[in-house]
Order: structure tokens, then C-alpha cells, then sequence
């Protein structure tokens, strides 16, 4: 009788990666891309929405936090052409589960700056998340998430957003909306 | 949730037998099916008491000491390899004062320890510690071989799906799966190994309808081009034509509640390899393609590639769905959680990666498919509030249908042929005795 079972396991450990101490903030105009980014899921306006990725986009939200979606499934895993395909879909206007469309706010905050990579004119960001959903009924969403942002001539471009839900051990409800 | 009508049906007894051709016509079901406590009751009893269900796939418990924590109907289950070798299928409760034993989504361990006095129980389901044993005399002494955690008195698997029964005695697992067997042999043939392997992880999603409206859906021919019009609007063209008189795909009432959508004389026709899988030329995938035609020869492994998986409902909870695999667990008369998972074929990665992108794109919470089911199984029990009409139809096809040595076949794709034979075995299971 060595090995016990394990207990449950949380759905996001408090330690996505980031350095234990104070991290700096971004930058005003990466604080002002972020919530513009939010602002556009929240209205709905998905073409505008699909203008900020680039071209090696990706869009994941995972089951758990240390996944690698090489080897597991994830609620979403979206690159640039599956980005492109989501928004298409949203845009019919037929795309049943969000017509109407959610009626949604979200608040992001607790910003901290977790990489900067000057080559690649990079700089990740990892936020807190709290989304209101109106669709029917309100529903409330949660987490953390993490975006990484490219300044290139053209202005910033997203290259990553990784949503980590707190919720993510499931059952999730239908998540047809940008989260 | 809504109330029967009960001038119509009457009471619905939660003990004994039920006329359940009160509410179950041949081509008719009665809303309360979708509605009623009472009947949600009866079928937690009768379906996923007596018959078989699905728990878990092999793949998930390879080694021994792997656990995971399901449910069977409502009941709350271990499944366990136990150091022994055998798979075990364990009520996840402790012998002493009840409570949960394991509260892992599955793990690795030879032992469960109950966190609130320590009673411990090994992976094969005997008690085998009870802190401070002095506390305990001879009423004790006398029960405590039996205070082992309950093992589900039949486990039986095919092709790696681990299906269970809460009733001691009734028929072979072989004889429930009858001619659905061959559906679970259609997607092991995709395998070289002749195995596949669901362990990629589940997404379980909440869908706020009847568990019924849930798997019916799964396996209805008629609903793709209305509702999942914005697929194929957007991104791409459907497979084969969802118009029933452009193709040859079938609809197919196996008996005993099972269920399918054939394409396979479709793809014949077509004689195309992976059109089922976003018609991927075969030399994007040489390694699998080459491992399949060792594994069946040229021939055979060519009809396996045009033909593709199976999409095929087995009675009651589980779904074939092509390269996915999906159960569902009843919550309550309006609330569903479906678990979905990618079919992995073992040793193929580059496929293997190639199908778990497919399966979010289409599956799941998110997907480009089944998000759109759970609004419209939403907006059906939503509909079910309105007391009229009281039926809902299920005559598609009716005339057309002809029976043959495969079972019930409707060559209308769109014919409701699946939902008449889920609904002649559900009527066959929920009115017989519940025990008092």
C-alpha cells in the first residue's frame, strides 16, 4: 500500500510560468492593442478582430494549463486558417450558437510583461481575465491568459493568445464566441 | 423544465411496470419523454441499471495500477486495472460511512484511501486497512470480507470499448452489440495495429438538452444542411452531398437501439480515398498508408480508405463519430454532458496530429459542428414548453424503409430511421418492473 490516489487536481496552477516577483507592465500602446483586442470580441466584430493576427497566428485554449497539443486535445487550437475559418462561419450570420450573438463585457487586467524578445520583436503578456456573457442567461467566465504581440512596421500584430480557463476541467459550456 | 401533460399519459409510476405505448408510437414520441422527472427516473433504472453502457476505453487504463472515476447512468464508478491484470468496474464509494472514494479524473494507484477515516481499499476493490481496528468488536468482525467497494457484476469489452452492467444477469455484451459490432470493427480496420487509442483526453461539454435529443441528433440524416448550413456557406463543401437524392448514403436501424449514417456505398461510387478526412491525397500520409496496406493488403486497404470510419450510435450513450469518439452522461431531464475524443491511431503521429485539429475544429464546445447541435438541442427543450403539439414526428422514410440481413435501411439519407429504432428499443427497456 505505498502509492495513495491522488486527489484532484487544480484546473490552473497558480504558477503559469511566470517569474515568482513583480513583473513589469507593457508599454501603453501594448495595454491599449489589448484592450482594443477585447473590445472587438466583446462587440462581435470578428473581421476587424481576425485583422490583428499575423500571419503564424495561433489561438489555443487548452484542456490544461501544461498540455502540449501535440499530444492532447484542446477546446480550440486555431491557426491562422482555422482563425480565418471561425470568424467566416460567425460572419454567415447562421452560425446558430451565437445568433444572436452573445451580448458579452470583459475586464483584463493584472498585466505583467513575462517576455520580451527584442529579435523577434515579441513581447508576452499574461493578464487575468473576467467576461460577462448575456445569452439567455449571464453567465460568467474566468481566467488567465496570455497574448504575445509583434511590433512590425505596420503596427502591432497578435502572434498568440492562450486562454486558460479556470473552468477548463469542464463540462464547458458551448463556446462559440471569442473568448 | 416542464411538467407532462397528464391527461394524455397519465401518471408515470417511478416503481413497477409501465405501458410505455402510452407515450412511444411506432413513428410518434410523446414530449414528455424529454421533459418528465418521473421518466428520467425510469430510464436511470432501466437503461443504465439492466442493460449495458459505456465506461471507458482500454487505452485509458493500459497499465496496471490506472484508474479512472465515470458514471454509469448516475451511479458514480471507479474503473480500475487492478495489479491482477483484470479491469475492474468499482463504485466509487466507501464501504464505511459512504463517502466519494477517489476524487480523481484517473490516475495511477495500487490503493484508494478514504480521506475521511482512513479506510483503504485496494485497486482490485477489497477493504484492505481500517485505522484504529481496536474501536471494532464482532458485528464488525462478521462483515468485514464483504465491505469491500461494490464491483459492477458484469465487464466485458470489444475492440477496447469497456462496457458495463449494473444488473447481475442478462445478455452477452456480444449479443447487445449484435450488428453494431461491425461498426466498431470499421474504425479498428483505420489501425494497422488493429487498435486504437482514446487517452488524447476528453472535451466535455454541458448541453442543455434531454440526453435522448443529444444522441438522437448524432445519428439524424436530415439536420446537417439546416442546421450546419454556416459550415458549409464559410469554409468548405460538405463531403458527399447532405441532398438525399444525390447520394447513395444510407440510413440504418441495426436493432437493439443501434443505429447508423452509412456512407460507405457513397464512397464506394466515388471509389476516392479519405474523402471522409478533408480528402487528403494518400501521399500526405505515406508512413500510414504503407503501414495499413502491410497490416490488410493493397486491396483491402484501398476500401478501407474509401470507405472510412463508422458513424454509428451504439445504444444507449455511446457514438462512433467517424475519427471521434463521443459518450454522453445524463445529468438531469435537461442537462447533458458529452465527452469527446479523437480515435488515435497508435505509432501514426503525423495522422494522429492531424485528427485531434480536425476534432476541434468540429467537435466539442467550440466547434465548428457541435456547438451549433447544442443550441439547437437547447432551443428543443426550450420548444418542449409549449404543450402543443403534444407528439413529435418521427414518420420520415416510414414507407421506405426496407429491412434487410444488415437490419432496418432507408436509402433517403434524411429518413428517421435511427430515431424509430432508438425509440423501439427504448420503449422495449423503460416500461418493465423498477423493484420497489
Amino acid at each position: 500500500m505505498t502509492m495513495i490516489a491522488a486527489q484532484d487536481q487544480p484546473a490552473v496552477p497558480l504558477n503559469l510560468g511566470a517569474a515568482p516577483g513583480p513583473l513589469p507592465a507593457p508599454d501603453a500602446d501594448i495595454v491599449s492593442f489589448l484592450t482594443y483586442e477585447a473590445r472587438l470580441a466583446d462587440e462581435a466584430r470578428y473581421s476587424e478582430w481576425e485583422q490583428l493576427w499575423d500571419d503564424d497566428a495561433l489561438y489555443w485554449v487548452p484542456m490544461r494549463p501544461d498540455d502540449d497539443p501535440a499530444k492532447k486535445l484542446s477546446y480550440i487550437y486555431d491557426n491562422r486558417n482555422r482563425i480565418k475559418s471561425r470568424v467566416a462561419q460567425l460572419n454567415t450570420g447562421n452560425r446558430h450558437s451565437q445568433t444572436p450573438p452573445s451580448v458579452m463585457r470583459r475586464l483584463i487586467s493584472n498585466m505583467e510583461v513575462t517576455e520580451t524578445d527584442e529579435a523577434a520583436g515579441t513581447v508576452t503578456v499574461a493578464s487575468n481575465f473576467a467576461l460577462f456573457e448575456y445569452r439567455y442567461t449571464q453567465r460568467v467566465w474566468a481566467g488567465r491568459v496570455i497574448h504575445q504581440v509583434r511590433r512590425t512596421p505596420d503596427g502591432l500584430r497578435l502572434v498568440r493568445k492562450t486562454v486558460h480557463l479556470i473552468s477548463a476541467g469542464g463540462p464547458v459550456d458551448t463556446l462559440a464566441f471569442l473568448i | 423544465m416542464t411538467t407532462m401533460d397528464n391527461d394524455v399519459v397519465g401518471t408515470v409510476p417511478t416503481t413497477g411496470t409501465f405501458d410505455v405505448s402510452t407515450i412511444v408510437k411506432n413513428h410518434r414520441v410523446h414530449g414528455s419523454v424529454y421533459t418528465s422527472p418521473e421518466i428520467f427516473h425510469r430510464e436511470m433504472e432501466t437503461i443504465f441499471r439492466t442493460g449495458w453502457v459505456y465506461v471507458a476505453h482500454e487505452s485509458e487504463v493500459a497499465e496496471p495500477g490506472d484508474y479512472l472515476t465515470r458514471r454509469i447512468g448516475r451511479d458514480p464508478v471507479v474503473v480500475a486495472h487492478g495489479k491482477d491484470g483484470v479491469i475492474r468496474v468499482l463504485q466509487n464509494r466507501c464501504s464505511h460511512r459512504a463517502n466519494r472514494l477517489c476524487n480523481a479524473e484517473s490516475g495511477n494507484a495500487t490503493s484508494f484511501r478514504c480521506p475521511y477515516h482512513g479506510w483503504t481499499f485496494s485497486n482490485d476493490g477489497s477493504l484492505t486497512a481500517v485505522p484504529m481496528r481496536d474501536g471494532y468488536g464482532e458485528e464488525f468482525a462478521k462483515v468485514r470480507a464483504s465491505l469491500g467497494m461494490v464491483e459492477t457484476p458484469r465487464v466485458d469489452s470489444y475492440g477496447g470499448f469497456i462496457f458495463a452492467s449494473l444488473a447481475p444477469d442478462g445478455i452477452s455484451l456480444k449479443e447487445h452489440l449484435g450488428g453494431a459490432m461491425g461498426a466498431i470493427d470499421r474504425v479498428l480496420d483505420l489501425s494497422p495495429t488493429g487498435k486504437i487509442d482514446l487517452s488524447r483526453g476528453w472535451m466535455k461539454h454541458l448541453h442543455h438538452a434531454n440526453w435522448k435529443m443529444v444522441v438522437e441528433n448524432n445519428v439524424d440524416g436530415y439536420h446537417a444542411l439546416f442546421t450546419h448550413a454556416s459550415v458549409y456557406d464559410a469554409i468548405r463543401p460538405a463531403k458527399v452531398s447532405h441532398v438525399p437524392s444525390k447520394v447513395q448514403t444510407v440510413v440504418r436501424d441495426l436493432g437493439g437501439g443501434h443505429s447508423e449514417i452509412d456512407y460507405s456505398a457513397e464512397y464506394r461510387k466515388l471509389d476516392e480515398e479519405f474523402v471522409w478526412y478533408g480528402r487528403i491525397p494518400r501521399a500526405k500520409l505515406p508512413e500510414y498508408v504503407e503501414a495499413l496496406e502491410k497490416a490488410h493488403g493493397p486491396e483491402k486497404a484501398h476500401d478501407v480508405l474509401v470507405i472510412g470510419p463508422s458513424h454509428t450510435l451504439i445504444w444507449p450513450n455511446l457514438f462512433l463519430a467517424e475519427m471521434n469518439v463521443m459518450y454522453v452522461e445524463p445529468v438531469a431531464t435537461d442537462e447533458t454532458i458529452a465527452y469527446t475524443a479523437a480515435v488515435i491511431v497508435p505509432g501514426q503521429e503525423k495522422l494522429n496530429e492531424r485528427t485531434m485539429r480536425r476534432s476541434e475544429g468540429a467537435m466539442g464546445p467550440a466547434g465548428f459542428l457541435i456547438a451549433d447541435d447544442g443550441e439547437i438541442g437547447m432551443r428543443n427543450q426550450a420548444g418542449l414548453a409549449a404543450r402543443g403539439p403534444e407528439w413529435l414526428e418521427l414518420s420520415r422514410g416510414l414507407e421506405t424503409d426496407v429491412e434487410d440481413e444488415t437490419g432496418i435501411v432507408n436509402h433517403d439519407k434524411s429518413a428517421e430511421t435511427p430515431q424509430r429504432g432508438f425509440y423501439r428499443q427504448w420503449a422495449s427497456v423503460v416500461g418493465q418492473e423498477i423493484p420497489a
